[in-house]
Protein backbone atom coordinates (compact mmCIF):
# COMPACT_ATOMS: atom_id res chain seq x y z
CA UNK A 1 0.00 0.00 0.00
CA UNK A 2 1.75 3.10 -1.21
CA UNK A 3 0.97 6.55 0.20
CA UNK A 4 2.45 10.03 -0.01
CA UNK A 5 4.99 9.20 2.69
CA UNK A 6 6.41 6.12 0.97
CA UNK A 7 10.22 6.42 0.58
CA UNK A 8 11.69 6.36 -2.94
CA UNK A 9 12.13 2.79 -4.17
CA UNK A 10 9.88 1.38 -1.45
CA UNK A 11 6.57 -0.42 -1.91
CA UNK A 12 5.44 0.31 1.67
CA UNK A 13 5.68 3.29 3.99
CA UNK A 14 7.48 2.08 7.13
CA UNK A 15 6.29 5.14 9.08
CA UNK A 16 2.58 4.54 8.43
CA UNK A 17 0.45 3.95 11.50
CA UNK A 18 -0.48 0.51 10.17
CA UNK A 19 3.21 -0.38 10.45
CA UNK A 20 3.87 1.38 13.76
CA UNK A 21 0.82 0.61 15.88
CA UNK A 22 1.59 -3.12 16.31
CA UNK A 23 5.10 -2.24 17.53
CA UNK A 24 3.68 0.30 19.99
CA UNK A 25 1.18 -2.32 21.22
CA UNK A 26 4.02 -4.83 21.71
CA UNK A 27 6.05 -2.21 23.61
CA UNK A 28 3.14 -1.50 25.96
CA UNK A 29 2.58 -5.23 26.53
CA UNK A 30 6.29 -5.61 27.31
CA UNK A 31 6.13 -2.64 29.69
CA UNK A 32 3.16 -4.22 31.52
CA UNK A 33 4.98 -7.55 31.97
CA UNK A 34 8.22 -5.88 33.06
CA UNK A 35 6.40 -3.58 35.49
CA UNK A 36 4.67 -6.57 37.09
CA UNK A 37 8.03 -8.30 37.56
CA UNK A 38 9.61 -5.09 38.88
CA UNK A 39 6.84 -4.74 41.49
CA UNK A 40 7.83 -8.18 42.78
CA UNK A 41 11.51 -7.24 42.80
CA UNK A 42 10.76 -4.04 44.71
CA UNK A 43 8.84 -6.06 47.31
CA UNK A 44 5.48 -4.47 46.50
CA UNK A 45 4.15 -7.89 45.46
CA UNK A 46 5.02 -10.86 47.69
CA UNK A 47 4.26 -13.41 44.96
CA UNK A 48 4.81 -13.75 41.22
CA UNK A 49 2.80 -15.80 38.70
CA UNK A 50 4.75 -18.85 37.45
CA UNK A 51 2.65 -21.58 35.78
CA UNK A 52 5.39 -23.89 34.46
CA UNK A 53 8.72 -23.76 36.25
CA UNK A 54 7.91 -24.02 39.98
CA UNK A 55 10.22 -21.70 41.91
CA UNK A 56 12.05 -20.79 38.67
CA UNK A 57 10.64 -17.28 38.41
CA UNK A 58 11.52 -16.48 42.03
CA UNK A 59 15.04 -17.85 41.64
CA UNK A 60 15.59 -15.75 38.51
CA UNK A 61 13.99 -12.58 39.85
CA UNK A 62 15.88 -12.79 43.18
CA UNK A 63 19.21 -13.75 41.57
CA UNK A 64 22.34 -11.64 41.93
CA UNK A 65 22.17 -10.74 38.22
CA UNK A 66 18.92 -8.88 38.80
CA UNK A 67 20.66 -6.83 41.53
CA UNK A 68 23.83 -5.90 39.64
CA UNK A 69 22.50 -2.39 39.07
CA UNK A 70 21.03 0.03 41.62
CA UNK A 71 17.51 -0.61 40.31
CA UNK A 72 16.04 -4.09 39.61
CA UNK A 73 16.57 -5.29 36.05
CA UNK A 74 12.82 -5.51 35.39
CA UNK A 75 12.50 -1.81 36.30
CA UNK A 76 15.09 -1.00 33.65
CA UNK A 77 13.17 -3.21 31.24
CA UNK A 78 9.99 -1.26 31.98
CA UNK A 79 11.79 2.00 31.23
CA UNK A 80 13.18 0.49 28.01
CA UNK A 81 9.74 -0.61 26.79
CA UNK A 82 8.25 2.79 27.61
CA UNK A 83 11.06 4.47 25.65
CA UNK A 84 10.22 2.13 22.74
CA UNK A 85 6.54 3.11 22.95
CA UNK A 86 7.21 6.87 23.19
CA UNK A 87 9.76 6.92 20.35
CA UNK A 88 7.35 4.75 18.37
CA UNK A 89 4.49 7.24 18.76
CA UNK A 90 6.29 10.55 18.16
CA UNK A 91 6.16 11.91 14.62
CA UNK A 92 3.89 11.69 11.61
CA UNK A 93 3.49 9.38 8.66
CA UNK A 94 6.67 10.59 6.95
CA UNK A 95 8.85 10.77 10.05
CA UNK A 96 11.55 8.62 8.43
CA UNK A 97 12.28 11.83 6.47
CA UNK A 98 10.95 14.60 8.68
CA UNK A 99 12.40 13.31 12.00
CA UNK A 100 15.29 10.89 11.35
CA UNK A 101 16.60 11.53 14.88
CA UNK A 102 13.52 10.04 16.53
CA UNK A 103 13.57 7.04 14.17
CA UNK A 104 17.24 6.39 14.94
CA UNK A 105 16.56 6.78 18.67
CA UNK A 106 13.66 4.33 18.26
CA UNK A 107 15.98 1.82 16.58
CA UNK A 108 18.63 2.30 19.29
CA UNK A 109 15.96 1.69 21.94
CA UNK A 110 14.49 -1.41 20.30
CA UNK A 111 17.70 -3.11 19.14
CA UNK A 112 19.75 -3.20 22.38
CA UNK A 113 16.67 -4.02 24.46
CA UNK A 114 16.20 -7.10 22.29
CA UNK A 115 19.89 -8.02 22.56
CA UNK A 116 19.80 -7.70 26.36
CA UNK A 117 16.67 -9.89 26.42
CA UNK A 118 18.44 -12.68 24.50
CA UNK A 119 21.39 -12.39 26.88
CA UNK A 120 19.14 -12.70 29.93
CA UNK A 121 17.33 -15.71 28.41
CA UNK A 122 20.70 -17.44 28.05
CA UNK A 123 21.70 -16.59 31.63
CA UNK A 124 18.55 -18.09 33.19
CA UNK A 125 19.38 -21.77 32.62
CA UNK A 126 23.16 -21.47 32.31
CA UNK A 127 23.78 -19.68 35.63
CA UNK A 128 20.71 -20.64 37.67
CA UNK A 129 19.35 -23.81 36.03
CA UNK A 130 15.92 -22.18 36.11
CA UNK A 131 13.38 -20.61 33.77
CA UNK A 132 10.94 -17.79 34.36
CA UNK A 133 7.80 -17.79 32.18
CA UNK A 134 7.09 -14.06 32.25
CA UNK A 135 10.78 -13.22 31.71
CA UNK A 136 10.69 -15.42 28.59
CA UNK A 137 7.44 -13.76 27.45
CA UNK A 138 9.06 -10.35 27.86
CA UNK A 139 12.04 -11.52 25.81
CA UNK A 140 9.79 -12.78 23.00
CA UNK A 141 8.05 -9.39 22.91
CA UNK A 142 11.30 -7.45 22.62
CA UNK A 143 12.73 -9.79 19.96
CA UNK A 144 9.51 -9.59 17.92
CA UNK A 145 9.84 -5.77 17.86
CA UNK A 146 13.27 -5.73 16.21
CA UNK A 147 12.31 -6.71 12.65
CA UNK A 148 9.32 -4.39 12.21
CA UNK A 149 11.18 -1.47 13.84
CA UNK A 150 14.30 -1.65 11.69
CA UNK A 151 12.54 -1.02 8.36
CA UNK A 152 11.91 2.55 9.45
CA UNK A 153 15.53 2.94 10.55
CA UNK A 154 16.63 1.74 7.09
CA UNK A 155 14.38 4.31 5.39
CA UNK A 156 15.86 7.11 7.54
CA UNK A 157 19.45 6.00 6.89
CA UNK A 158 18.76 5.78 3.14
CA UNK A 159 17.31 9.30 3.30
CA UNK A 160 20.46 10.61 5.04
CA UNK A 161 22.66 8.77 2.51
CA UNK A 162 20.74 10.45 -0.34
CA UNK A 163 21.21 13.86 1.28
CA UNK A 164 24.94 13.20 1.61
CA UNK A 165 25.29 12.10 -2.02
CA UNK A 166 23.36 15.16 -3.15
CA UNK A 167 25.87 17.30 -1.26
CA UNK A 168 23.34 18.30 1.40
CA UNK A 169 23.85 18.92 5.11
CA UNK A 170 23.40 15.49 6.75
CA UNK A 171 23.39 16.97 10.26
CA UNK A 172 20.51 19.30 9.42
CA UNK A 173 18.66 16.47 7.69
CA UNK A 174 19.16 14.25 10.76
CA UNK A 175 17.25 16.82 12.83
CA UNK A 176 14.65 17.16 10.10
CA UNK A 177 15.64 20.69 9.12
CA UNK A 178 17.30 20.01 5.79
CA UNK A 179 15.80 20.63 2.40
CA UNK A 180 13.72 17.78 1.08
CA UNK A 181 15.56 15.32 -1.15
CA UNK A 182 12.92 12.94 -2.34
CA UNK A 183 14.55 11.60 -5.43
CA UNK A 184 17.75 9.65 -5.89
CA UNK A 185 20.48 11.80 -7.46
CA UNK A 186 21.08 11.44 -11.19
CA UNK A 187 23.28 8.50 -12.10
CA UNK A 188 26.84 9.60 -12.76
CA UNK A 189 28.10 6.33 -14.21
CA UNK B 1 8.67 -17.56 6.42
CA UNK B 2 8.27 -21.33 6.71
CA UNK B 3 12.04 -21.76 6.99
CA UNK B 4 12.14 -19.15 9.75
CA UNK B 5 9.30 -20.78 11.72
CA UNK B 6 11.00 -24.19 11.60
CA UNK B 7 14.35 -22.61 12.55
CA UNK B 8 12.77 -20.85 15.55
CA UNK B 9 11.16 -24.14 16.61
CA UNK B 10 14.55 -25.87 16.29
CA UNK B 11 16.11 -23.24 18.56
CA UNK B 12 13.35 -23.65 21.15
CA UNK B 13 13.78 -27.44 20.93
CA UNK B 14 17.45 -26.99 21.87
CA UNK B 15 16.36 -25.11 24.99
CA UNK B 16 14.16 -28.00 26.19
CA UNK B 17 16.17 -30.92 24.71
CA UNK B 18 18.50 -31.36 27.74
CA UNK B 19 15.43 -31.93 29.95
CA UNK B 20 13.56 -34.11 27.43
CA UNK B 21 16.53 -36.28 26.38
CA UNK B 22 18.16 -36.12 29.86
CA UNK B 23 21.70 -35.00 29.20
CA UNK B 24 23.84 -32.51 31.09
CA UNK B 25 27.39 -31.19 31.16
CA UNK B 26 28.96 -29.28 28.27
CA UNK B 27 26.35 -30.34 25.71
CA UNK B 28 23.54 -29.00 27.88
CA UNK B 29 25.29 -25.66 28.41
CA UNK B 30 26.06 -25.26 24.70
CA UNK B 31 22.47 -26.05 23.69
CA UNK B 32 21.07 -23.64 26.27
CA UNK B 33 23.25 -20.88 24.84
CA UNK B 34 22.91 -21.59 21.11
CA UNK B 35 19.19 -22.50 21.27
CA UNK B 36 17.98 -19.01 22.28
CA UNK B 37 20.43 -17.42 19.82
CA UNK B 38 19.10 -19.49 16.90
CA UNK B 39 15.46 -18.92 17.87
CA UNK B 40 15.98 -15.17 18.26
CA UNK B 41 17.82 -14.81 14.95
CA UNK B 42 15.10 -16.82 13.18
CA UNK B 43 12.32 -14.69 14.69
CA UNK B 44 14.06 -11.42 13.70
CA UNK B 45 14.69 -12.75 10.15
CA UNK B 46 10.95 -13.38 9.68
CA UNK B 47 10.72 -9.73 8.61
CA UNK B 48 11.80 -9.21 5.00
CA UNK B 49 13.78 -6.05 5.66
CA UNK B 50 16.17 -7.90 8.01
CA UNK B 51 16.05 -11.25 6.21
CA UNK B 52 19.88 -11.24 6.18
CA UNK B 53 19.82 -12.08 9.90
CA UNK B 54 19.03 -15.66 8.77
CA UNK B 55 22.80 -16.06 8.30
CA UNK B 56 23.25 -15.72 12.08
CA UNK B 57 20.93 -18.71 12.54
CA UNK B 58 22.95 -20.57 9.90
CA UNK B 59 26.20 -19.73 11.74
CA UNK B 60 24.71 -21.06 14.98
CA UNK B 61 23.82 -24.23 13.03
CA UNK B 62 27.42 -24.56 11.84
CA UNK B 63 28.63 -24.23 15.44
CA UNK B 64 26.22 -27.00 16.47
CA UNK B 65 27.57 -29.28 13.73
CA UNK B 66 31.17 -28.67 14.83
CA UNK B 67 30.66 -28.76 18.62
CA UNK B 68 30.29 -32.56 19.12
CA UNK B 69 33.60 -33.14 17.31
CA UNK B 70 35.53 -30.64 19.43
CA UNK B 71 33.90 -31.16 22.83
CA UNK B 72 33.12 -34.18 24.93
CA UNK B 73 29.58 -35.08 23.79
CA UNK B 74 27.74 -38.29 24.70
CA UNK B 75 25.95 -39.99 21.80
CA UNK B 76 22.41 -38.60 22.26
CA UNK B 77 23.28 -34.88 22.43
CA UNK B 78 25.85 -35.40 19.66
CA UNK B 79 23.23 -36.78 17.27
CA UNK B 80 20.79 -34.05 18.30
CA UNK B 81 23.41 -31.34 17.77
CA UNK B 82 24.37 -32.62 14.32
CA UNK B 83 20.75 -32.98 13.18
CA UNK B 84 19.54 -29.59 14.49
CA UNK B 85 22.75 -27.87 13.36
CA UNK B 86 22.47 -29.28 9.85
CA UNK B 87 18.82 -28.26 9.70
CA UNK B 88 19.65 -24.68 10.77
CA UNK B 89 22.41 -24.37 8.16
CA UNK B 90 20.14 -25.57 5.35
CA UNK B 91 17.18 -23.41 6.42
CA UNK B 92 19.44 -20.39 6.94
CA UNK B 93 20.57 -20.69 3.32
CA UNK B 94 16.92 -20.45 2.17
CA UNK B 95 16.16 -16.82 1.35
CA UNK B 96 12.41 -17.24 1.20
CA UNK B 97 9.89 -14.90 -0.37
CA UNK B 98 10.62 -11.16 -0.34
CA UNK B 99 7.52 -9.48 -1.73
CA UNK B 100 8.13 -5.82 -0.91
CA UNK B 101 10.73 -3.34 -2.16
CA UNK B 102 12.96 -1.48 0.33
CA UNK B 103 14.83 1.06 -1.78
CA UNK B 104 17.75 -1.32 -2.35
CA UNK B 105 17.92 -2.48 1.27
CA UNK B 106 20.87 -2.08 3.64
CA UNK B 107 23.41 -2.41 0.81
CA UNK B 108 22.05 0.86 -0.62
CA UNK B 109 23.70 2.62 2.33
CA UNK B 110 27.20 1.67 1.21
CA UNK B 111 26.54 1.49 -2.54
CA UNK B 112 27.88 4.32 -4.58
CA UNK B 113 25.52 6.03 -7.03
CA UNK B 114 25.75 4.25 -10.35
CA UNK B 115 26.17 0.78 -8.90
CA UNK B 116 23.43 -1.69 -9.67
CA UNK B 117 20.79 -1.58 -6.97
CA UNK B 118 20.67 -4.68 -4.84
CA UNK B 119 17.89 -6.13 -2.73
CA UNK B 120 17.72 -7.23 0.87
CA UNK B 121 19.49 -10.51 1.37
Amino acid sequence: MADAGTPPGWSVNPSSWLQRLPIIALALAGAAIALYLALYQWGVLAWVWEPFFGDGAVRILDSWVSKVLPVPDAALGTAGYLLDAVTGVVGGRARWRTMPWIVVLFGLAVGPLGAVSVFLVVLQPVLFDAWCTLCLASAVVSIAMIGPALDEVLASLQHLARVRRAGGDVWRAFWGRGPRVDRAPARTA
Amino acid sequence: MGARVVSAAAGIWLMVAPAVLSYDGTARTIDRILGPLAASAAIVAMWEVVRGVRWIAAAVGAALVVAPWLLDYPLTPAVNSLAIGGLLVVLGAVRGRVSQRYGGGWSALVRRPGDRPGGTS
